[in-house]
């Protein structure tokens, strides 16, 4: 159910969201100052700081400039991206259960990157496209699957669809992973979720596909929200609905493909921030969106520095933090009466 | 008369079942890295053959081969209940989480966190709590609805990750011994395990005799079963109990297995004639399917082992895909 | 067949709730032995509510149910359901069920654990599937008849609990006027059998013709109970329904007629 004013609402950026967009901005450089400031390991976060003024202990400049600093970019851009796809993804299937991570995107996306590397792939342009041919096949798959008589309004059948998808796939790439002790190391490190000790070069060779992604979402962020009113009702105001499905499905297999080439499959990330971002935004789409822009790298980023204090001195993966975060807000959601919908 | 025509499929359905579970357990015995003659095998079973193959049929397969029957058969029977009493052929204790929460506090006692109790009480302990968390999270509802589902989801989310950080926390070794019960694997079971788990599905068997009938008025809705004087309150209480029960201990033995919980029932419903409870049936071809599992398993890639969560998780998840798949269904939920 | 026992059903008080919403305040009913029982009124006045309340399937909040004199809750559910069977509206059955599955499950407060399926629950059986005139459908799955044959099927199943009291939640909702009327009929003859049978009707006039007493609520009260001959009056379809309406009387039956039935208390008064 969405209210007229949802599209009716002119697309200026409101005050109040405004607000809540510099204060979320706000909370986002505390998050990125933390995820500088400590770690797991002895350097102290007065060392830190103080290398990041360029003095201090080597050792300190050492972990600020070539652990830390990486590991907060890609954990930014992770965020961004898996946020602003389960944003899209919630929008087009209206259902407010259905993340990437719990459809069997990421999944899809890490057993594509697991095939690779059991046949000798092993640079990471190539690791990322595989990525992202394994989200859209996971993408296309849940489109597949809303498009079933009846499962697009039954939230509930699509995620134990996905569920069960995401576990076919794990069994599936824990097979490839018996199969050679090798590529097991290196399948592991690719398909843990963590943004941890991943090079700055996979950053580069991600951000084309992101930077496609945005655009498209710029692109059709409009006729998106006006399918909200119904597709016969987009078709009425001159939109194409196939087309936007067609985009839609596009952008996030190429968010969700990179974020796993990043950080691996991280679930739930795609369900927690636009559950924020719309419990601000309201409806439209197109406020949420860009509420998600700093909330998804702010969740991702504090997610991490979690992942790094509550084991102190060993960290824990990220994909386990914020599956701990993630469950919770799945049952919050559930909790809160009837199933909502978009 | 009419009863006995009434049974007649049923009892056809369990002849066949329990002929197909004597045939893999035949074959898993005889089939490995190291072959036996099916004759052989039949020779060491009666006594008559020599110590090696006795070794090989008996101490290495056959102790293997009852540790998944048994587990297949308490987690299918557990399965069949639970959709039962929740009315909802999608409620089995692995997709409500039951089973992740159980490996959770099994692993738990393995790694030596918590309570140094034994795996068995610790797995039941856990699919316990997770039942009762479901419980409350789902409300007034009960086992009925999609709450129910989607909690269980969220609870085996949280279990899996609670898992995975213990694994991280502990000495390789120790991880190293855990690990099986994270994927479901008949490598890892203790001989004292086992035991308890027949000793559970000895009274489950006993119990449910005796609710058996009260059991099948939950077909229908609350009010005919209430109708047709069943005390629905006591025969659910002991029938999750039972379903927790059977799950705890299974997962002790051989880990998260859950797809047995869902395929077995919906074989055995298969089969049978509609309008009563297969809970023979399902027993029977939960541990067919875990006997043949463990056996495809062994000898696929031998000597590679695939421990045999992975192999149901890929013959099961298809055809779950297609139950949740198929335009219509008036059977879910 | 004729019934020996009876058995009979009172709320005494009753407060019936849905979680924390009253539906029903302070009810207190009698069901006449042997006759059948119409409980009528508007959507959501707990006519459903209190049929639930008196087959013990809706727990009252204040007040007790009395079987025989004694509180239902208090017996064992098994003796119960020996003495009274119910028709719930919602009736939902396993894929593949056949009707002879069905009926027989109505012998189960009648078995033990030990005590197998028995002469006497045969004989109940077929008089059941008789009754109900279900004999030729009892191989056919529940799924593949109709509306009407179905009812009759889920009917045949109350018979065979042989009970003395039946109570029924609207028997003939989503039914054509054809088998709307098999079932009534049906419900007759069982009462000229000895049943006392409550049924929850919401068409007023089905009620007025098939009934011996009627039960009109609104608003969680009884407004008024009695036969319908004699309860049944302009007025009370006014104040039940908010229509106005005129009475006949049936040439054939004698029950009443409900005629011209209108919103406004008289088109012809407003025009002018």
């Amino acid at each position: 159910m969405v209210p007229n004013r949802a599209v009716a609402s002119r697309a200026s950026f409101p005050s109040r969201l405004l607000t809540t967009w510099l204060v979320a901005g706000f909370l986002l450089s505390l998050v990125v100052m933390a995820s500088l400031l400590y770690g797991a390991g002895p350097v102290s976060p007065g060392d830190a700081f103080a290398a990041l003024l360029g003095n201090g202990p080597d050792n300190a400049h050492f972990v600020v400039s070539e652990l830390r600093g990486p590991r907060t970019m890609i954990g930014l851009v992770t965020g961004l991206a898996l946020g602003l796809a389960g944003a899209l993804l919630q929008s087009m299937t209206r259902n407010p259960l259905a993340e990437p991570g719990l459809l069997g995107v990421s999944a899809g996306s890490g057993f594509a990157v697991a095939l690779a590397i059991l046949f000798g792939a092993s640079n990471a342009t190539l690791t990322t496209f595989v990525a992202q041919l394994g989200a859209l096949a996971g993408c296309a798959l849940v489109i597949a699957a809303t498009r079933v008589q009846g499962l697009g309004n039954d939230p509930v059948r699509l995620i134990l669809a996905g569920a069960t998808l995401s576990g076919l796939l794990l069994a599936l790439t824990s097979m490839l992973m018996l199969m050679d002790q090798r590529a097991a190391d290196e399948i592991r490190f690719w398909i843990t979720g963590s943004i941890a000790g991943k090079p700055l070069t996979l950053l580069s060779s991600t951000l084309p596909a992101i930077a496609v992604g945005l655009l498209i979402i710029a692109m059709v962020a409009r006729p998106l929200a006006a399918m909200a009113l119904g597709e016969k009702a987009a078709v009425g105001l001159g939109h194409h609905p196939g087309r936007i499905r067609f985009l839609i499905t596009l952008s996030v297999a190429l968010l969700v493909g990179s974020a796993t080439a990043l950080a691996g499959p991280l679930i739930f990330v795609g369900l927690v921030v636009p559950f924020i971002a719309r419990a601000f935004a309201g409806p439209d789409i197109r406020k949420t969106l860009w509420l998600c822009l700093p909330i998804g790298p702010a969740v991702v980023l504090g997610a991490d520095v979690l992942s790094r204090l509550i084991a102190a001195p060993s960290e824990l993966p990220l994909g386990v933090v914020t599956a701990l975060i993630g469950a919770p807000v799945l049952l919050a959601i559930v909790r809160a009466g009837r199933m909502p919908s978009l | 008369m009419l009863l006995a025509l009434t049974d007649k499929r049923t009892g056809l359905a369990n002849g066949f079942l329990l002929l197909a579970l004597v045939a893999a357990s035949l074959s898993s015995m005889s089939l490995g890295t190291i072959s036996v003659a099916p004759l052989d095998v039949l020779g060491s079973l009666l006594g008559k053959a020599d110590p090696m193959t006795d070794f090989v049929v008996k101490e290495l397969r056959g102790s293997r081969i009852l540790a998944g029957l048994l587990s297949g058969a308490a987690l299918a029977v557990a399965g069949c209940l639970m959709q039962t009493l929740a009315r909802n052929r999608l409620a089995t204790p692995g997709i409500i989480g039951i089973d992740n929460a159980a490996t959770a506090f099994a692993v738990a006692s393995v790694v030596g966190i918590g309570l140094s109790l034994a795996p068995s009480a610790m797995a039941l302990a856990g699919a316990a709590a997770a039942t009762s968390l479901a419980f409350g999270l789902a409300g007034a509802n009960g086992t009925r609805g999609y709450r129910f589902i989607v909690a269980g989801i969220g609870i085996g989310a949280i279990a899996g990750a609670a898992t995975q950080v213990m694994l991280s926390r502990v000495a390789i070794d120790a991880a190293n011994a855990a690990y099986p019960w994270t994927v479901g694997s008949l490598n890892a079971r203790s001989g004292h395990s086992v035991v308890i788990l027949s000793i559970g599905l000895v009274l489950a068997a006993i119990l449910l005799a005796i609710i058996n009938r009260g059991l099948n008025t939950l077909q229908f809705s609350d009010a005919v079963a209430i109708a047709l004087g069943t005390r629905l309150r006591a025969i659910r209480i002991l029938g999750l109990g039972l379903s927790v029960l059977l799950t705890g201990l299974a997962v002790s033995v051989c880990g998260p297995v859950g797809l047995v919980a869902l395929l077995a029932p919906e074989l055995a419903r298969t089969l049978c004639r509609p309008g009563k409870v297969p809970l023979l049936a399902s027993g029977l071809a939960g541990a067919t399917f875990m006997v043949l599992a463990d056996l495809l398993g062994r000898t696929l890639f031998s000597p590679l082992e695939i421990p045999v969560g992975i192999i149901t998780a890929i013959v099961g998840s298809p055809y779950l895909l297609w139950i949740l798949l198929k335009p219509s269904n008036r059977s879910l939920t | 067949m004729n019934l020996t026992e009876t058995a009979t059903l009172a709320a005494d008080n009753i407060t019936l709730a849905h979680r924390k919403f009253t539906v029903a305040k302070n009810l207190s009913v009698t069901l006449p032995p042997g006759k059948v029982t119409a409980i009528v009124g508007p959507n959501g006045c707990g006519k459903s509510t209190l049929l639930n309340g008196l087959a013990r399937i809706h727990a009252p909040d204040t007040g007790t149910v009395l079987l025989d004199g004694k509180d239902i809750h208090v017996l064992p559910s098994k003796e119960v359901a020996r003495k009274l069977a119910l028709l719930p509206q919602d009736n939902t059955a396993p894929e593949g069920l056949t009707v002879a599955d069905l009926v027989r499950f109505g012998r189960q407060p009648h078995q033990g654990w030990m005590k197998q399926w028995s002469r006497k629950d045969q004989q109940a059986f077929d008089h059941a599937v008789t009754a109900a005139d279900v004999i030729e459908l009892q191989d056919r799955a529940l799924d593949t008849l109709s509306g009407g044959q179905r009812q009759r099927a889920w009917i045949a199943m109350a018979v065979a609990q042989e009970t003395p009291l039946l109570l029924l939640d609207e028997p003939t909702s989503a039914l054509d006027l054809g088998h709307q009327i098999e079932v009534f009929e049906l419900i007759r003859q069982l009462a000229a059998q000895g049943k006392t049978v409550a049924m929850v009707v919401h068409d007023l006039a089905s009620a007025c013709r098939y009934a011996d007493h009627m039960v009109a609520m609104k608003a969680g009260k009884v407004i008024m109970e009695g036969p319908p001959g004699e309860i049944v009056s302009p007025e009370l379809v006014h104040t039940l329904y908010g229509v106005h309406c005129d009475l006949l009387e049936d040439p054939a039956t004698g029950s009443p007629l409900l005629v011209n039935m209108r919103r406004e208390r008289s088109d012809h008064a407003r025009c002018q």
